[in-house]
């Protein structure tokens, strides 16, 4: 009996239906408990839209990974999908649906 | 570099893996390596070089030991306690292999003397714990055109990176964590640290440079490996070139 082909688009089709995910790093959570164990889901946009709708969730959350001009602070890390975002300054690099935007700090200790 | 029958015996459990064997060997022994920093990661790193008979090592470091580091910097004893790490450090590789040649240098290279040591060298291992000495290490090893394997550790997490830049669209450190002089810095007397970790991502570090010298495997260019040491999660990303990049961008080499 042959298999049963799944359309092509599929798996695009489902992903098109899921909104973009935020994670980010444990230390995060000590400065905003209200992100901690739950999934953060947020309309696909930019980076700025998508950093901004965290903050409506955890208010303070956007000064804290943000500088005064809306730039990426420079201890702050971003990725989309597991690609850093080097537009630290613009945020403009579109979150889309199905995205995950993964936050986390630079290190340098040693 | 040719192997006698001591060194081949020495590093035969390197021989025995065919991606590695007698030519991997040589090329392992016949190479020289700086270490910035012989502390948390320094240690393990020149712990497994030097093991792993990297012919030459320069380690370098201008810090003394202290009693706070002894618990994850395995590569100082107790009675090093107010030695210059450099020296402490190149006595333990000593210690386990004596057929290499390890030079400390005591102090925290800068300027003129790190260019000096990196011109000289075939590989750069960055284990230093400070974003300005990163910078400028990166700054050297783009400019000299030499390999430069990244690694940070705090608290449970790692970070690990592997730039070369003479590879065509790979990103240099500051691609990826652009300048950082100046912003507050988490340090390990402050924040503290995991003893193991500085361990697994030290290794890592070893690991990668002896893939680089050995001329094995897929090297972490162009790609960044997170450790969350807590979680016992890994995650691998993509780092693009910044074309715009003040170090390594188009405009960089042309002023360069």
């Amino acid at each position: 009996m042959p298999r049963q082909q799944f359309p092509a688009d599929l798996f695009g089709a489902i992903r098109l239906n899921v909104m973009p995910t935020v994670q980010m790093t444990q230390h995060l959570y000590r400065f905003f408990p209200q992100l901690e164990n739950r999934t953060i889901t947020v309309s696909a946009g930019s980076v700025s839209e998508v950093l901004r709708a965290v903050n409506e969730i955890a208010p303070g959350f956007a000064d804290y990974v943000l500088d005064e001009h809306g730039a990426l602070r420079r201890h702050v890390m971003l990725s989309i999908d597991d690609t850093v975002v080097i537009d630290r300054k613009t945020l403009s690099d579109r979150v889309p649906d199905g995205g995950t935007v993964y936050i986390f700090p630079a290190l340098s200790g040693g | 570099m040719e192997l006698n029958d001591t060194l081949l015996l020495r590093y035969s459990r390197h021989i025995l893996l065919p991606d590695v064997g007698v030519d991997g060997q040589a090329r392992i022994s016949g190479a020289s390596v700086l270490i910035i920093g012989a502390g948390g990661l320094g240690c393990p790193v020149a712990l497994y070089l030097g093991a792993s008979g990297v012919g030459q090592l320069w380690l370098a470091d201008g810090d003394t030991v202290d009693l706070t580091n002894l618990q994850r910097q395995i590569g100082h004893a107790t009675a090093a306690i107010g030695e210059n790490k450099a020296d402490s450090l190149a006595r333990s590789v000593r210690a386990i292999n004596p057929e290499i040649e390890v030079q400390p240098i005591r102090e925290a290279l800068s300027g003129r003397a790190l260019h000096e040591v990196v011109t000289a060298v075939d590989l750069v291992v960055d284990a230093s714990d400070n974003f300005a000495t990163r910078h400028a290490v990166n700054r050297a090893c783009v400019q000299l055109g030499k390999p430069l394997v990244s690694g940070a550790a705090i608290g449970f997490s790692g970070q690990l990176a592997v730039f070369d830049t003479r590879r065509a669209y790979t990103p240099c450190y500051h691609c990826l964590f652009p300048d950082q002089t100046g912003e507050p810095e988490t340090r390990c007397a402050e924040a503290g640290v995991f003893s193991p970790l500085v361990g697994v991502i030290g290794a890592m570090q070893a690991m990668e440079a002896l893939k680089y010298l050995a001329q094995v495997g897929e090297l972490l260019i162009g790609r960044l490996l997170l450790w969350d040491g807590l979680q016992a999660e890994a995650r691998v990303m993509k780092v693009p070139h910044d074309p715009a990049c003040p170090v390594c961008g188009q405009a960089a080499r042309q002023a360069g």
